[in-house]
């Protein structure tokens, strides 16, 4: 069965940097999602994603709740991306390129709010949501990956939702979506 | 069957997974309670939105290329507290004048290293500071139509020349076995030998078809000023040592153990090998102070790899303008702008590898109309002849290169041609941005 974050990142931090690939694995798809959001380029979204991981394990020694890990690589990955916005900004012969990326990005502002929401959490519930829809698993699978009932799986999915769309709904993404689907 | 069992269901029913019998009373509940129908309505479209994140992050695969750098930095720390701790053993371990000496000698030696290979580079840029032409030949490893800009530590080695004129007026000519760039201070043309394909850009281009770094370093000057600033300003090793040739001339050589992250000015940011530590070889003519030769070798862990090598520099020759004058058949078919199909949507709706799929197959039936829509020109004969009755065998996950533009896709195959031999690369597609189609740009 898979370790918990807390656990991963304690091994970490007792000299065994091997283990952070379970993270990376475990985390490389919500936060690339994220950064694609933020950044509108899929490209500039994979390169800051390998630059926050590795950020991240620099500074691994800090973190003071190895719990919130993923919340806190987000926190790193906004900086990152901001960087590179600036950084782009600042090159010329990219100055079309970075237009484009701020105005996609613009767009797509409500799309990486989701995934802020999904790192807030807590582990029990984000672990379901990515195994469900980050890699791709049935609710059977998710079940036997992490050996409870079917049931328990859809019960722990129901809850998440709920957790997600009562966050969601602070910013307003979810209630403006769904008004504009019961009246169109 | 109430709200409450409808909700305590809802999730199990958008998942298929009820029995017949409680689906139906579930969906039968739905319809006739507007606020069940409204929770229904929101978790099905909150699902919608996750499948989309997900959607979005399926390709992705970067657990690797971080676990690389991220051991890496982990081994330089190590390093460089072994280092730490070595001095403070010394400093304990020895009487105060025997750790001075030592240290002493420690610190006089490697500035001293330093002071001579960057003396040796300051002044080869200087000696080419002033060029008005130069002829560059050597050996590369990647496929010998492939892509300028695609070097591969996998490949065999192909030859590659570039001449580069900058007086009186800017031409230039890089060539491999397969491909050809030519700028005659007209127009800037690439020819794909083995395919008879053509692509011309109506006006001079200082670099283009992914030439950029070959032009940089063909900018000699800049080259070594540019690999000697990086060098002292991200602390890469340097070392010098002295050969004398056959011919009894001495040369001065110059290493730098380039490390990862490669600063965006270095001739080798964006050609695969940002993320993994180069040595660079540079001879320089101690009489002369010019550069005769380089190499660039990858660093592994098994072994250091050669991975691109000129071994003939000609400086201030007269170029013949023959180099510069491209004889092509009649029959080259040339790069057009891909134009909207009548059912354009279907296509500009793939993702890339179900692209490289549609494309493959096409190939594999034959069917030309339809691989058509995939190449930014009717079909070269030399690509039918090659693709022709394949069979494709597997594809991978597509991936970025750093550097290229974001439409830029790379995806991983492997197809077994007509003549039973097996042929594995990754075929390069760009999102054209009027048709929204995948285009394909190279890789076979």
């Amino acid at each position: 069965m898979d370790l918990t974050d807390k656990e991963y990142v304690q091994r970490c931090q007792d000299g065994h940097p091997e283990d952070f690939r379970l993270l990376v694995h475990r985390y490389q798809g919500p936060l690339f999602s994220y950064l694609t959001g933020r950044l509108g380029n899929r490209s500039q979204a994979e390169e800051a994603a390998q630059e926050s991981f590795v950020r991240a394990f620099q500074s691994l020694k800090k973190l003071r709740k190895p719990e919130s890990f993923y919340s806190w690589l987000l926190g790193i990955a906004g900086r990152v991306a901001l960087e590179q916005f600036r950084s782009l900004k600042r090159r010329q012969q990219d100055r079309e390129v970075a237009e484009t990326m701020m105005a996609d990005a613009g767009d797509n502002q409500p799309e990486y709010l989701l995934d802020e929401t999904i790192a807030l959490l807590p582990e029990t519930y984000r672990q379901v949501i990515l195994l469900r829809y980050y890699e791709g698993l049935s609710c059977p699978e998710v079940a036997q990956r992490l050996d409870m009932p079917l049931g328990t799986v859809t019960k722990t999915l129901s809850r998440a939702y709920a957790l997600l769309r009562q966050e969601l709904q602070v910013s307003g993404s979810v209630d403006r979506t769904i008004n504009q689907m019961e009246h169109p | 069957m109430n709200c409450a069992e409808c909700r305590d269901d809802l999730v199990a029913c958008i998942e298929g997974l009820l029995g017949d019998e409680e689906s139906l009373q579930c969906q039968a509940h739905i319809e006739t309670c507007a606020a069940c129908r409204a929770e229904y309505a929101a978790i099905a479209n909150l699902q919608q939105k996750l499948v989309a994140h997900g959607q979005v992050a399926a390709d992705v695969s970067i657990v690797e290329p971080v676990m690389r750098r991220v051991l890496h930095k982990q081994t330089e720390q190590k390093r460089n507290t072994i280092m730490s701790k070595l001095f403070t053993r010394w400093g304990l371990g020895l009487s105060a004048a025997g750790a001075a000496a030592i240290i002493l000698i420690v610190v006089l030696a490697l500035p001293r290293t330093q002071a001579t290979a960057a003396e040796v580079m300051a002044k080869g840029a200087q000696a080419v500071a002033k060029l008005t032409s130069i002829h560059l030949s050597g050996r590369v490893r990647t496929g010998p139509a492939e892509n300028f800009g695609y070097p591969n530590p996998e490949s065999d080695f192909v030859t590659i020349e570039f001449w580069k004129q900058f007086e009186p007026d800017l031409k230039w000519r890089v060539e491999k076995p397969g491909r050809v760039a030519v700028m005659d201070g007209q127009s800037t043309v690439l020819y794909i030998k083995p395919t008879n394909m053509g692509m011309k850009v109506p006006h001079p281009s200082r670099s283009a078809f992914d030439t950029d770094w070959l032009h940089k370093i063909a900018n000699l000057s800049n080259t070594i000023s540019n690999e000697l600033n990086n060098a002292q300003a991200k602390g890469w090793k340097m070392g010098i040592t002295e050969e004398t040739a056959a011919t009894g001339r001495v040369k001065s050589v110059v290493t730098i153990e380039a490390e990862s992250d490669l600063p965006d000015s270095d001739y080798l940011k964006n050609k695969q090998f940002d993320y993994s530590d180069t040595r660079r070889v540079y001879r320089f003519d101690a009489q002369t102070k010019m550069l005769e030769a380089v190499q660039i070798y990858l660093t592994r862990d098994s072994g250091d790899v050669l991975i691109f090598e000129v071994d003939q520099i000609d400086y201030n020759q007269p170029i013949d303008p023959a180099v510069f004058r491209l004889e092509l058949p009649a029959n080259v078919s040339w790069y057009q702008e891909p134009q909207k199909l009548t059912d354009n949507e279907k296509y500009a709706a793939m993702t890339a590898q179900q692209a490289a799929r549609a494309l493959f197959e096409a190939c594999g039936r034959e069917d030309w109309t339809e691989a058509a829509k995939f190449f930014p020109m009717p079909v070269p004969e030399g690509l039918k002849q090659f693709l022709g009755g394949c069979q494709l065998v597997s594809l991978g996950e597509p991936f970025t290169s750093q550097g290229a533009g974001p439409s830029d896709q790379f995806v991983p195959y492997e197809i077994r041609l007509k003549n039973g031999e097996l042929h594995k690369l990754n075929i390069h597609l760009r999102k054209d941005k009027q048709t929204g189609r995948w285009i394909w740009e190279g890789g076979i």
